[in-house]
């Protein structure tokens, strides 16, 4: 391992193909390598982190390196990917490790991560939990991304849930709400781990905005006289739009009753709070917003005030709020990256999450109709 | 869920309900709706630091929906102009830069400026008109910041203003019990530093202050501990088992303390002239720097508990003997020299700086905390100007192991150092001795370090973002009470009163160091007389 090109192709970051059983002995002479060659430059080990991401097939493998690599100029990491593929032309597991390397101001160079990928074709997976056992980085916690929908979920919960400290999901990737009746299951069977939403930290800046507007001087009365919420979405996004529901529902303690499906494609769910109704509507519609998908959210009280957020363009909002002029507001779209970083800090452990997400699952079950014609 | 408490805290407006969305949302810590006044707006503070700052918070969505900013200062502008000076200052000085065009139409449009004198009251009626229009039309109820980044000599009128144009009402007494309903609107008042130029000015001040508004009601500020690395010493000191107990004289040799600048006076010179290291930095930011590292366990981080700890470590620094004055206190001043490849002039050669100036550029003492922790701890503090770097930093070595039991190997064995990095590069690096590959026994000092930028991925927060916010929200734990205050200024003015008895009879003990050194051979002498040397930060 100590030939030249190899160092400079893997200090560049490039994929340098390893045993699999050699992975760490390899790493190990490459960093020792690239340090000498790189003279008065130091480079310097460093994780947070250990990460493993589970994916299934080249596209989701593609879609990880690609969060990865975007990941590691923020955050030094040691990532883990974990790929199942039967189009892969050898028959055993392969390896491959990059490397991130940043340049610090003054030229020394610091690592902020590795990375190693392991293939193998379906029923590799039988390997995967004792491999992520040896490769962990000892005394740093390992978050476990599971984005890909394809991964088998055994892995997640026979190998990886056991050295695993912060589940890491995405419910934007659930193009139909029964898809979070998947991600409950796999939540309830995480506990007691903290689990984090790249879909839930998606809608944080929506909820900010829409909080802000009940901050005083209006306060929470708006919401105590609510009788109908409406959040409009993209098709296709209807997840996100009960999560935001399910949000509204559970810090406003309002108990469901009922659900039907309404003309407009949409789905309509009752709540009581009270002895007061209080009518919740999913609304598609089109229009520019984020991969949240969500558009709008209204709240109409009982004297008929509205308070309502709304997309004007991709990262822009409106507020609307009785007898104030509507007002325009920036709406960040954190990339998936930030969101990944934000994940694996505090804001990565609310346990709200856990509670909107069964209330959710709770709503979409209370009528047949709507948990079966639109699956 | 609706009912239930634990919401943001009570709101001071009339029949206001909790707002249950807020729960477990990151930016649950938002202040009220409030006016923040801004006392010498056309200043550099405001341009550089303050708009910056509250555009940078409104960006980050942490102040509220309803919030305005007044500019006051004698230069007549109109509300537009101001603006358009105020962008342009967010333009050049802002953390994320350049600012966005929709986000500043929407921020500016709730920043007015109002023209007036500090001397005169009929000016601050004039204000209290205009804050009544403004809080009318924005829907706010009277919560008020004023915020004085005027001159230090305007401090005590502007108080004495706000408090006869009735602006700045005291709160009923802490022990008073609760009437019904909400409160009343708050009125708080962040004072800039210096306050006072020593202990007698600095007990006038707060006697006058004092006359108007209530302790709670001052936020003195000190930008230092808005820094995030000096919150950082609590919770590395106080959130970290292994650290807390080798935190005292059986472990820690001594402390140093360094705040070096690589600037020269600058246009400051009228100013640093009265002013001198020891007022411009050590007073305020080392002292509180030293007292954050040096204090006990507070009962609870709340800010009288937090503030009653740093205290007892201002009133425990040993008052400098006369006998050893020379040897634990240097002062110098820099002269001509090279900064950053350039040469710059000495410092009497500066703008509005006198050709036989005594003022010290720079100052290294040496001091003791008579206290069960840190008897026999020196701390060696330096600051300076047109020293090498700008880094302000704290250094604690610790006592070397008891027995070498592999020898000295030149100078490879070193005792080892935490250094805690304030500024810039955020963050803490620990020096330890490693054992060299091969086969000889050979030890070489290696540094494991955390800095911020890197372990986080974000950047920290400007200070002023954090003490901006921290006022609005009612929590003074970063600001200085005016018990510190005067705690500080009594050790201070000890050395200045020496220093005016020796001008007084002719003997002025002023060194000089080129510009960009790190200070005299005197500086260096504080060290190696007791056998230690400066770190190089």
């Amino acid at each position: 391992m100590s030939n030249h090109p190899e160092i400079e192709r893997f200090v560049r970051g490039e994929p340098i193909a390893v045993e699999v059983g050699e992975i760490e002995r390899a790493l190990g002479s490459l960093w020792q390598e690239a340090s000498r060659a790189g003279e008065a430059a130091a480079i310097s080990r460093a994780a947070l982190w250990n990460v493993i991401v589970p994916t299934c097939g080249p596209a989701a493998l593609a879609a990880s390196k690609k969060l990865v690599d975007e990941l590691a100029p923020a955050l030094p990491t040691r990532t883990l990917t974990l790929c199942l593929d039967d189009g892969r032309r050898g028959a055993g597991l392969e390896a491959t490790i990059e490397s991130h390397v940043v340049s610090q101001p003054g030229g020394a160079r610091m690592v902020y991560s590795e990375e190693i990928t392991i293939a193998g074709p379906s029923g590799a997976q039988g390997h995967f939990g004792a491999l992520v056992r040896a490769l962990q980085v000892a005394g740093v916690p390992t978050a476990t991304f599971w984005l890909d929908p394809g991964a088998p979920e055994s892995l997640l919960t026979r190998e990886l849930l056991a050295v695993t400290n912060r589940l890491v999901l995405d419910t934007t990737t659930c193009l139909h709400p029964r898809q979070l009746f998947d991600l409950d299951r796999l939540a309830a069977a995480a506990q007691p781990l903290p689990i984090a939403d790249l879909g839930w930290l998606r809608l944080g800046a929506l909820r900010a905005l829409f909080a802000g507007m009940f901050d005083p001087p209006v306060g929470g009365a708006p919401l105590v006289q609510a009788r109908r919420v409406a959040v409009e979405h993209r098709a296709g996004c209807d997840a996100s739009a009960l999560l935001m529901l399910a949000w509204i529902g559970v810090q406003l303690g309002w108990r469901p009753v009922r659900a039907a499906q309404t003309s407009d494609g949409g789905v309509r769910f009752d709540f009581t709070r009270a002895g007061q109704p209080i009518a919740g509507h999913l609304v598609p519609a089109e229009g520019a917003c984020g991969r949240s998908g969500i558009l709008a959210v209204e709240v109409t009280t009982a004297s008929d005030d509205r308070y309502a957020i709304r997309r004007t363009a991709i990262d822009q909002t409106q507020l609307q709020t009785p007898g104030v002029p509507p007002k325009l507001v920036k709406l960040d779209s954190p990339s998936d990256a930030e969101l990944a970083i934000a994940a694996l800090g505090a804001r990565g452990r609310d346990p709200l999450f856990r509670r909107c997400l069964a209330y959710a699952r709770q709503l979409w079950s209370l009528e047949p109709d709507t948990a079966g014609s639109r699956r | 869920m609706l009912d239930t408490p634990g919401g943001p805290p009570a709101s001071s407006s009339p029949s206001v309900l909790p707002n249950p969305l807020r729960e477990g949302l990151a930016e649950e810590r938002v202040p009220e709706p409030a006016v923040m006044v801004i006392f010498g707006a056309s200043g550099d503070l405001a341009r550089r630091k303050l708009l910056p700052a509250l555009y940078s918070l409104t960006r980050d969505r942490l102040l509220p929906a309803r919030f305005a900013i007044v500019g006051f200062a004698r230069r007549a502008v109109s509300d537009d102009a101001f603006r358009e000076e105020m962008r342009a200052a967010c333009n050049e000085f802002a953390r994320r830069r350049p600012i966005d065009p929709e986000l500043w139409a929407a921020f500016s449009r709730n920043i007015f400026y109002q023209p007036g004198e500090y001397e005169d009251l009929a000016s601050f009626l004039s204000l209290k008109q205009r804050l009544g229009d403004i809080e009318r039309d924005l829907g706010l109820h009277g919560n008020r910041v004023f915020y004085l980044a005027t001159p230090p000599s305007s401090f005590a009128p502007v108080i004495r203003n706000l408090g006869q144009a009735e602006l700045a009402p005291k709160p009923p007494p802490a022990t008073a019990p609760k009437p019904p309903g909400p409160p009343p609107p708050f009125a708080r008042v962040i004072i800039e530093k210096p306050f006072g130029t020593d202990l007698e000015t600095a007990r006038a001040l707060n006697r006058d202050v004092h006359e108007t508004l209530d302790e709670r009601q001052i936020y003195r500020i000190d930008h230092y501990l808005g820094k995030e690395t000096v919150q950082n010493l609590l919770v590395f000191r106080f959130a970290n088992g292994i650290f807390e107990p080798i935190w005292n004289n059986r472990f820690v040799d001594h402390v140093q303390i360094t705040g070096a600048e690589s600037i020269g006076v600058e246009a400051r010179g009228g100013y640093f002239e009265q002013a001198g290291s020891m007022r411009d930095m050590v007073q305020n930011h080392l002292l509180q720097v030293l007292s954050l590292f040096a204090m006990e366990p507070p009962i609870a981080f709340d800010p009288d508990a937090v503030r009653d700890e740093k205290l007892k470590v201002l009133k425990a620094l040993r008052a400098i003997p006369e006998s050893d004055f020379e040897r634990q206190v240097v002062r110098a001043q820099y002269a001509a020299g090279s900064s950053a490849g350039q040469a710059v002039p000495g410092y009497r050669q500066e703008p509005n700086v006198s050709p036989s100036s005594t003022t010290e550029t720079f100052v290294a003492l040496k001091l003791f905390i008579d206290s069960w922790r840190w008897a026999g701890v020196p701390f060696y503090l330096r600051s300076g100007k047109r020293l090498p770097k700008r880094v302000t930093e704290i250094a604690v070595h610790f006592k070397e192991a008891p027995h070498l039991l592999f020898g000295r190997r030149g100078e490879s064995i070193r005792p080892n150092v935490l250094a805690i990095r304030i500024q810039p590069d955020e963050g803490i690096a620990l020096n330890f001795g490693s054992k060299l590959p091969g086969p000889a026994m050979e030890i070489a000092p290696v540094s494991m370090e955390f800095r911020y930028g890197s372990s986080f991925g974000v950047e920290p927060p400007e200070a002023y973002e954090r003490l901006l916010l921290d006022c609005l929200l009612g929590d003074s734990t970063l600001f200085t009470r005016a018990d510190e205050v005067e705690a500080s200024w009594t050790w201070v003015s000890r050395i200045h009163r020496r220093w005016a008895e020796d001008a007084a009879a002719g003997r002025v003990d002023l060194a000089t160091y080129p510009a960009g050194s790190w200070g005299p051979p005197a500086a260096d002498r504080l060290l190696t007389a007791d056998g230690r040397a400066w770190r190089l930060p």
